[in-house]
């Protein structure tokens, strides 16, 4: 019932084919008889397609030699004619272009045999009397045989050529439809439509479950076609088999898919009433390298991840935004408002002749600053997150930079005596000045954080090299040595000071950050544990020495 | 009476603005979108606008355009943290000064007496400006420190001139730099060089600036700490003369 013509998948798809056949004829029982019949014929219809698609060429190319050899014979009887073997690779170079190699050598013996036949003395009779006649022919032989062989490689290549150029403007096709693809039943339409196009012939993918019938075009897959394809499906190794539909008595070449196509485990692929030219192992192999290449191209693709990622990451970045946004307005707004109206009760007499609404109001204004700063925090740790610090890179005065970060934690160091060393002739700094005064500032609010009250915090600026150094020395808890190497990593907090003082451990994380993506660094020192701790920024700077520089400045 | 128009569609900000801004002697008038705003900047004749960026129905820089076409009342802008180039655009479109939330009312009314004075000046021509110690003469030209006179080079001088025209209000580098080198220049390092050699002149400590204050990524500010009220106007003119 199955007629194996598919050595091509090797010996195990043979076998499985052949137990199949046995398995499946088993199960369909009374319908034996019918399908054998329909087998049969097809198979008769195919063979006399097959011999009549040989005995054509050869048939064509002896009728060749002949008109050739009438040709010869009445212009011979004219006058007599030299270059008869010349005249006879006519029909060699034409069949060979045509029909190939066979076709060529039988026109080349055929043109010989014809040659000797009737040209040469003894005229009418295959002899020859010449020793020159024979080494003529023999040359002509020669001569034709490898013009045949040239004529019908050319041949075969063009072919092949033209046949490679299809399939690459199919494989444009396919990929572009895959572009246009948002469903993976799109996508299945195009891998059909793919294969339908390069095999020239219908091919229809079909689904493992048995439920799902798939993508169907206007005309259905017969069913006793669908029945074996889930038999072989089931069946589970890679194999192909021909199967002839009795109702209709067109020949299908279904294939088992490994691993299978979302979901569609087999491909049909009508082959028609009869087949000429090709063989049903060429299609199978035809098939085989088309559903490779398919798959090959899909996973390459990875359309639908690739789109489903691309969806993600842009929904991602979407909420990160609005999250980013709405949390900057939703709680710093009524921040400010708290912030705002403690300002405000400070100033009226009333609260601010009384101590005890007095200590309340600094008590909120305080309170209330922590939770603004550490709003803040976040929102700055995720936006490094989101998209890394873009400084806006200009000329910094270093002076201008420490008073801005002194005045913005004006009120963490109302504590502690501030001592400024900075160096009269500082060179500017190459920095984004917001970023580097709030890196500061944090090394700032640290040292007054993590040092008794009342003890001095130094601020100190000086030149080295090519960097300006930027250091804050506290009389404070110090470091340890291993404090020093976890420094500036994201929530680290000492354990000394875990339950002393508040903080999100983002402070100096955020400082790190924003000074390393203005080209400086920092550092920190401490000669060890209650001795104090030194945090250095290194900035980078520039010379600005140049006559045209201090032409500027002229009046 | 001072009349100050608040624009801000957030009614707790306008409750504690008005607060202060009436514990100050100021009339206040509020508006909680930007319609309503522009209405009552016609209408009521504010001598002082104090206007929010994020109004439900415009944005805040095309109210302040809006105004600015047709009126130069004193502008002060709340902006938010972190966008300099913003409070840029918005200076040159033609507000006064700007104020970052969070802030406190005192730094708000500081803002708005700077602003409101640099506008009576204007329509008084009154030649003395004063910042701490530091007196300025914009007529004579002359500059005091402590009493004692100043020299200043002629670029110094105009930086300071500048400065002390919008004194308490923030002056742009590129309003600065164009005052001063009088050409496209965009070079910010020049302006550096000379705030720092004007500051070796008038500031008592170089390196803590106190009156020629640094504005981060927008521009510089002569800060007339809490001496400058308009009240005191008068007096300071005075004792220059005494000077």
């Amino acid at each position: 019932m199955l007629y194996r013509e598919c050595s091509a998948f090797g010996k195990a798809a043979v076998m499985s084919t052949l137990q199949q056949r046995r398995a499946l004829r088993d199960r369909t029982g009374n319908q034996g008889n019918r399908d054998d019949q329909a087998e049969s014929s097809w198979l008769s219809a195919r063979r006399t397609d097959l011999i009549a698609a040989k005995a054509i060429p050869i048939g064509a190319t002896l009728a060749l030699v002949w008109f050739a050899t009438v040709g010869l014979v009445v212009v011979n009887s004219f006058a007599p004619f030299d270059f008869v073997p010349l005249i006879y690779m006519l029909p060699v170079v034409v069949a060979a272009t045509q029909w190939g190699i066979v076709p060529g050598l039988v026109a080349a013996f055929g043109g010989a045999a014809a040659a000797d036949f009737f040209f040469y003395p003894p005229l009418y009779s295959f002899r020859l009397q010449n020793a020159q006649d024979v080494i003529h022919l023999l040359l002509f032989l020669l001569v034709a045989t490898v013009t045949s062989n040239l004529a019908a490689r050319l041949k075969n290549e063009a072919v092949a050529l033209r046949r490679r150029e299809k399939e690459i403007r199919d494989l444009h096709t396919f990929s572009q439809g895959l572009a246009a693809c948002l469903t993976s039943r799109d996508l299945i339409f195009a891998v059909q439509d793919y294969l339908s196009n390069s095999l020239g012939c219908r091919a229809v993918l079909l689904a493992t479950r048995q439920d799902d019938l798939g993508p169907e075009a206007a005309e259905p897959v017969p069913n006793k076609i669908r029945r074996s394809a889930t038999e072989m499906i089931a069946a589970g190794a890679p194999l192909a088999a021909t199967i002839v539909d009795p109702d209709s008595g067109r020949g299908w070449l279904v294939r088992v898919i490994a691993p299978e196509i979302l979901g569609y485990g087999a491909i049909a692929v009508e082959l028609g009433h009869s087949l000429p030219g090709e063989g049903t192992g060429a299609v199978a192999q035809r098939v085989a390298s088309l559903l490779e290449e398919a798959m090959l191209t899909l996973k390459h693709l990875k359309v639908k991840e690739a789109i489903g990622q691309a969806t993600i990451n842009y929904r991602t970045g979407m909420l990160r935004d609005a999250l980013i946004g709405s949390v900057s307005h939703e709680l710093r707004t009524p921040l400010a408002s708290i912030l705002g109206s403690c300002s405000v009760l400070n100033q009226i007499p009333a609260i601010r002749n009384d101590r005890q609404s007095q200590g309340l109001v600094a008590a909120i204004d305080d309170q209330a600053g922590q939770l603004d700063n550490q709003i803040r925090d976040l929102l700055d740790a995720a936006r490094i997150g989101a998209n890394g610090v873009q400084p806006q890179l200009t000329w910094a005065d270093p002076t201008d930079i420490v008073s801005a970060a002194l005045k913005l934690k004006e009120r963490k160091l109302a504590l502690h005596p501030v001592k400024l060393e900075l160096a009269f002739d500082l060179p500017l700094v190459w920095v984004d000045s917001v970023l580097v005064e709030q890196a500061l500032g944090q090394l700032l609010e640290n040292a007054a954080k993590y040092s008794p009250v009342g003890s001095e915090i130094e601020v100190s600026g000086r030149c080295e090299q090519d960097h300006v150094v930027l250091a804050v020395k506290d009389q404070g808890f110090g470091l340890t040595a291993d404090e020093k190497g976890q420094l500036g990593k994201r929530s680290f907090r000492s354990t000394r000071h875990l339950e002393g003082t508040s903080g999100s451990g983002l402070g100096l994380w955020i400082a790190s950050i924003f000074v390393a993506a203005n080209g400086g660094t920092l550092r920190a020192e401490s000669p060890g544990l209650n001795l104090g701790t030194i945090i250095s920024m290194l900035l980078p700077t520039g010379s600005a020495d140049t006559p045209e520089f201090a032409s500027a400045f002229n009046d | 009476m001072t009349r100050v128009l608040l624009i801000d569609d957030e009614a707790p900000i306008r409750r504690f603005l008005r607060a202060g801004f009436e514990l100050h002697g100021f009339l206040v008038i509020e508006a909680e979108n930007a319609a309503a705003g522009l209405k009552a900047a016609t209408m009521d004749k504010p001598d002082l606008i104090i206007l929010d960026l994020n109004l439900p129905d415009l944005e805040g820089s095309d109210v302040l355009a809006r105004i600015r076409s047709w009126s130069s009342v004193p502008i002060i802008v709340l902006s938010i943290q972190g966008s300099e180039q913003e409070k840029v655009r918005l200076l040159r479109l033609g507000a006064d000064d700007y104020v970052v939330k969070p802030f406190g009312i005192s730094e708000l009314l500081a803002r708005s007496d700077a602003a409101l004075r640099r506008h009576l000046r204007s329509a008084d021509r009154d030649p003395v400006v004063r910042a701490g110690p530091l007196l300025i003469d914009l007529v004579s030209r002359m500059v005091t420190f402590d009493g004692k006179r100043v020299q200043l080079t002629r670029k110094e001088y105009l930086l300071l001139h500048t400065l002390a025209t919008h004194a308490g209000l923030v002056v742009t580098h590129q309003h600065l730099i164009k005052e001063i080198w009088r050409g496209p220049a965009e070079n910010i390092q020049y302006l550096r060089v000379l705030v720092r050699k004007l500051r070796q002149k008038v500031e008592a400590d170089p390196t803590r600036p106190r009156l020629i204050v640094s504005e981060s990524g927008v521009g510089y500010r002569l800060d007339q700490g809490a001496a400058g009220t308009i009240l005191s106007r008068q007096e300071s003119s005075d004792e220059l003369r005494c000077a």
